[in-house]
């Protein structure tokens, strides 16, 4: 299986080497290479055993082999984390090679080659277990679609791409100084004194000597800057919607299916297992700018005149919606968080495909010029609705399952156990995110109501495309072939969440688990400040506080629910705890949990 | 012991023996690729010759035969090789014997400086740069830019010299040797005579200025920009590395290794340059059109980027068990080398008629203006600039992991703290993201915009696409390879060398007294 996952990652550079000659051949020389690519991508992801933590390790010495304290390895792996955001990096692949088939004339053969080097950079980066060999794909994958936004793209390309560029490279070489940060100090202060660029092994060390807590504030920043950029979180979303109008369709694809992925990936792969106390202290922040930027996609999805770019900020509302789920820190949200990842990408690249088809039709994305195209495009019209659905999150797809998720971890992170100085604006944000699902269901809907429905008026009467534009005809067996999929894993993960859950459980377990501790203690603070103002305004001071404090400062705060329990230690509450959590008040999340145990 | 000491010199000694026999014959035979082709081998005999070079424990006088030596050697002998394949490129103007004559000269001046423990050999090594670079550039194109450039380059280059021997003379003044390993010594020994420390950091400050020059470190950059701009892409790409390789090593020579026992007001020289100059450079370079204007204000960032290396080898008193701070400057000279001399290689393939290519617009649509030969330039230019900005998986992303993972390592510090440092390194990394910006605009020029007119290439490109190629696979393979070329640079630091038995032996030789200076006047 070792093997396998290697010669998964990098196969696409051998089809790479093939795309030369005619147009046609590199065609189906791409084609065959994602297809075969998809097709060990399935056996891996097939094979992954349930309740395993890992999978498929493939693990030498890279460089430095020699010395003993140094430990940079070529280590490849799967586990609950990235499994799914693989298997869909290589579900997206043949799709892009569908969508380009016709729409890309000029410059084929590097259009492809570099269609596929990016697909070995995406899967590297998800199974990269070396902080040396992820930075390397997770830059390397922007080399080749900074060429297929600027070579292939629309009119400001140009712009687009160097702007896309920057903004990523900005902030991911200030990533890559935290994770060296990280790196550095595991060496100076773990007992093992090797220098270990380890993944898993760094995460294990930093349990026993966590970062100094200051420290952590600023590495975190660090590691901020190049995962909110790429995520792309609120006030760092910019770039975002220029390059996602202005790429091909194939780089719209995997730029929203796959590259905007990368940055919560990093977030849950290194910022919250190896930073928990500045995960924990950071939490507010960082919900407040998920939150702002649901809404805010949202509201600016709504105003949009252009298709494209009305999906491209209902990437930012979707990312924001994730990146909720994933700073709950519990496991419903973390679960959530990461199955919308997957459903965005799938949900969202379909989308694209689907503007770009509409677009090689039409020749324009704007949608005053659409209405009723249903009745001339009926399969489009499905899929698009289908599509649709899928995004805003209709019981039944996908979509439904991961925000209900993860709204489930917001609620039960909000009223069931905030830190105390938090609770309000939790509450606060959980409506707001919750509101998010409603604008969401607007602005799709109006999309396709005005585009597909109504009456017909078709774009296609200007002059400019008048010679070569025959009525245009409803998708190819070709297009339909690129959608299917998607469809079918949209209604699958829809139907029968628990296969995907199942298997990223174990891994978003000891994610969470790594940061609740953290997260306890700073309960705990709270509570001693809360506890000890009060006592002060009371106006009896100081006679209960030294044993309060140390009474609360021993005790972990109650766990609230039973999942959380089986990943922390759960102790007796002692009777003089002042801050605890009824166990009756965790009664309606624990009672699904027959259905989701394993 | 004499003997010893030419033994070790006897490549530098084939290469000026060949610049000789090509100036001389030069005259009489008029066979232009002939004399490249002398160059090429005698480049190689070099190279043989060094091969061979054992680093065994011998009194070796003023000059060191040490990994370090070695290392920036080899570097040069390769540099060298790529340089003169460029030049391999019959000129339109007479006096390809005279300039490829020259180019070995410097080339065997640089390789002196990279040898040279001693600050006479050395101050010879640097002048031995100088002099044939000022034929080179006033060879190189026959214009009113070019005689401005040469001169300019002149008189600033003559003056750096003088600053330089200034400042040796104080350190002469203040230890009374001029031998490096001695000086050391001395310095260290008489912490507690403040007269010959005070004379120390004038020295320093002397040497920081004239060395400053060769490297271009800011503020005394300002000939660069003028002197690229003026002449042709085979002299800015000898200027932008060769020099630079010398510079470097005179600053480790005298500053990191002499002088380290001063206090901390070198690492702070270091450091405060570095962030001048690496922000001046990459801010600056946004602005320019100019092609070789541009590659010109990006090897004055470039040098802030190794001063960061200097800087942290200057402050922490002991190793760095990963990442040292001269390792990581070696390092980033190597990947520096491949990209700068494959940009200007490649950018000397191409021009229109007797015309090079200038202004950025130039370059317009190359990599789809038909052919193979310029999408093939092209895509190696863009392999350049990515690596140049520092991007995985090319060669400089190596470096400048190098560079930044040593400033993230420094624990303890001379009259400081270590966040000083982790600011240096956001500082350069925040520079790196700047310095993309521009080296993405060329590569968008060739990309992302029509070929309206192409630059025609001219008849003969020579070596200089030999070249391209050559520091494209390279370039290409250091990336690919990385970590396999710590060791190597590691090994060469001064911090390594000193705990190897080499110079452990002569070390206390050393008090003999060193073979120069007794003849050194005042």
């Amino acid at each position: 299986m070792n093997r396998l996952l290697l010669v998964t990652i990098f196969l696409p550079v051998a089809g790479a080497l093939l795309c030369f000659g005619s147009r046609t051949w590199i065609r189906w020389a791409a084609l065959a290479t994602t297809l075969v690519t998809l097709a060990l991508a399935l056996v891996l992801a097939a094979s992954f055993p349930r309740g395993a933590a890992e999978f498929a390790v493939f693990d030498v010495p890279w460089f430095g082999g020699s010395s003993p304290s140094l430990d940079i390895r070529f280590s490849f792996g799967l586990d609950g984390l990235s499994l799914w955001l693989f298997a869909l990096t290589a579900l997206l692949m043949p799709v892009c090679v569908l969508v380009s088939w016709e729409a890309i004339t000029e410059h084929v053969a590097a259009y492809y080659a570099l269609l596929l080097l990016l697909g070995t950079g995406m899967l590297g980066v998800f199974a990269a277990r070396d902080i040396i060999l992820f930075y390397v794909f997770f830059e390397f994958t922007l080399i080749p679609l900074f060429f297929l936004i600027g070579i292939w793209g629309s009119e400001e390309r140009r712009h687009a791409a160097i702007k896309f560029f920057l903004f990523t490279l900005a902030g991911s070489l200030l990533t890559f100084l935290g994770l060296v940060a990280i790196v550095v100090w595991n060496y100076f202060h773990s007992p093992s004194g090797v220098l270990t660029f380890s993944i898993p092994r760094l995460s294990l060390e930093l349990i026993r000597a966590p970062i100094d807590p200051a420290l952590q504030m600023w590495i975190f920043i660090a590691l901020f800057a190049g995962f909110a950029i790429k995520v792309p979180l609120f006030p760092l979303h910019t770039w975002l919607p220029l390059a996602h109008v202005q790429a091909p369709t194939a780089g719209s694809v995997l730029l929203a299916g796959v590259l905007l992925k990368i940055g919560t990936y990093g977030f849950v792969r290194f910022s919250l297992p190896m930073l928990p106390d500045a995960a924990a202290a950071a939490m507010p922040w960082l919900l407040w700018l998920s939150v702002a930027g649901i809404i805010y996609g949202a509201l600016v999805a709504l105003a949009q005149q252009d298709i494209k770019r009305l999906i491209a900020y209902s990437s930012v509302s979707h990312l924001g919606f994730c990146m909720l789920g994933v700073f709950a820190i519990n496991m419903l949200g973390m679960e959530g968080g990461v199955l919308q990842m997957v459903n965005h990408g799938l949900s969202t690249g379909a989308l694209f495909a689907l503007v770009g088809m509409l677009y090689e039709r039409y020749h324009t994305r704007e949608i005053a010029r659409f209405g009723g195209i249903a009745r001339r495009l009926p399969v489009l019209a499905f899929f698009m609705l289908f599509m649709s659905l899928a995004s805003i999150g209709l019981p039944g797809l996908n979509g439904f399952v991961g925000e209900f998720l993860l709204l489930m971890g917001m609620f039960q992170r909000a009223w069931l156990d905030p830190p105390v100085e938090w609770s309000l604006q939790f509450k606060i944000i959980s409506v707001l995110a919750v509101s998010g699902v409603v604008l969401g269901a607007w602005y799709m809907l109006a999309l396709v109501k005005s585009v597909f429905f109504g009456p017909l008026h078709e774009p296609g009467g200007d002059a400019e495309h008048a010679h070569d534009h025959v009525p245009a005809g409803d998708l190819k067996f070709r297009e339909v072939l690129a959608l299917a999929p998607l469809a079918i894993v949209i209604l699958w993960i829809g139907i029968w969440p628990e296969f995907f859950l199942a298997r990223m459980r174990p891994t978003l377990q000891m994610v969470t688990a790594r940061v609740q501790p953290s997260l306890e203690r700073l309960e705990r603070e709270q509570a001693i400040a809360a506890e000890t103002e009060s006592q002060d305004l009371a106006g009896e001071p100081g006679r209960r506080d030294s044993t309060t404090r140390s009474a609360m400062l021993a005790t972990p705060a109650q766990v609230p629910t039973a999942h959380l329990a089986r990943v922390s230690v759960r102790e007796e509450m002692p009777s003089g705890a002042a801050r605890c959590v009824p166990l009756e008040a965790a009664g309606p999340t624990s009672r699904e949990e027959p259905t989701r145990a394993r | 012991m004499p003997g010893d000491a030419f033994r070790l010199l006897v490549p530098e000694i084939i290469l000026v023996a060949a610049a000789v026999l090509i100036y001389v014959f030069g005259a009489f035979v008029n066979a232009r690729a002939l004399w490249g082709w002398t160059a090429l081998a005698a480049l190689a005999a070099a190279a043989f010759v060094l091969l061979g070079t054992s680093l065994s424990p011998v009194d070796t006088g003023p000059v060191a035969a040490d990994h370090l030596a070695l290392y920036t050697r080899w570097l040069t002998l390769a540099a060298g090789a790529v340089l003169t394949l460029i030049a391999l490129r019959p000129l339109e103007t007479t006096g390809q014997p005279e300039y490829v004559g020259s180019l070995l000269l410097a080339i065997a001046g640089t390789m002196l400086v990279s040898a040279a423990d001693e600050l006479v050999l050395l101050f010879l090594g640097l002048e031995l740069i100088s002099i044939p670079t000022y034929i080179m550039l006033y060879l190189g194109r026959r214009e009113a830019t070019s005689q401005e450039a040469a001169a300019k380059y002149f008189f600033l280059s003559i003056l750096s010299s003088a600053m330089l021997l200034y400042g040796f003379s104080f350190l002469y003044g203040a230890t009374g040797t001029t031998d490096l390993d001695t000086v050391r010594q001395r310095l260290a020994d008489g912490q507690d005579s403040t007269t010959a420390v005070y004379l120390a950091r004038v020295a320093l400050v002397f040497v920081f200025a004239g060395l400053g020059f060769r490297i271009t470190a800011v503020p005394f950059h300002f000939y660069a920009p003028d002197v690229y701009q003026g002449t042709t892409h085979a002299n800015a790409g000898f200027l932008s590395v060769l020099p630079k390789i010398a510079g470097v090593l005179a600053l480790v020579r005298i500053v990191a290794i002499a002088m380290e026992d001063i206090g901390p007001y070198p690492w702070r020289v270091a450091a405060a340059l570095a962030v001048v100059t690496m922000t001046l450079g990459n801010v600056v370079a946004l602005w320019q059109n100019n092609i070789r204007r541009l590659l010109a204000y990006s090897s004055i960032a470039h040098a802030g980027y190794m001063l960061i290396g200097l800087a942290v080898y200057l402050a922490s008193p002991t190793a760095n068990r990963f990442f040292d701070g001269v390792a990581a400057v070696l390092l980033y000279l190597l990947v520096y080398a491949v990209a700068t001399l494959g940009a200007f290689s490649a950018l000397s393939c191409l021009g229109r008629g007797d015309r090079q290519v200038d202004s950025i617009d130039e370059l317009a649509g190359l990599a789809w203006s038909g052919g193979a030969v310029r999408p093939a330039l092209a895509w190696a230019l863009a392999i350049f600039m990515f690596s140049l900005a520092g991007l995985p998986p090319l060669a400089g992303f190596w470096g400048k992991l190098a560079i930044f993972g040593s400033a993230l390592m420094v624990r303890t510090v001379r009259d400081g703290i270590p966040l000083w440092f982790w600011m240096l390194a956001v500082i350069g990394v925040l520079n790196a993201a700047v310095s993309a910006a521009y080296y993405l605009r060329v590569i968008g020029a060739m990309f992302f915009r029509p070929s309206s007119d192409a630059p025609a290439r001219p008849a003969e490109m020579g070596g200089a696409l030999v070249a391209t190629v050559l520091c494209a696979i390279l370039a290409v393979g250091i990336g690919l390879s990385g970590w396999n070329w710590f060791p190597l640079a590691d090994r060469a630091s001064p911090r390594q060398v000193r705990a190897t038995p080499v110079t452990a032996a002569t070390a206390p030789m050393a008090d003999v007294g060193p073979l120069v200076a007794a003849e050194v006047p005042r």
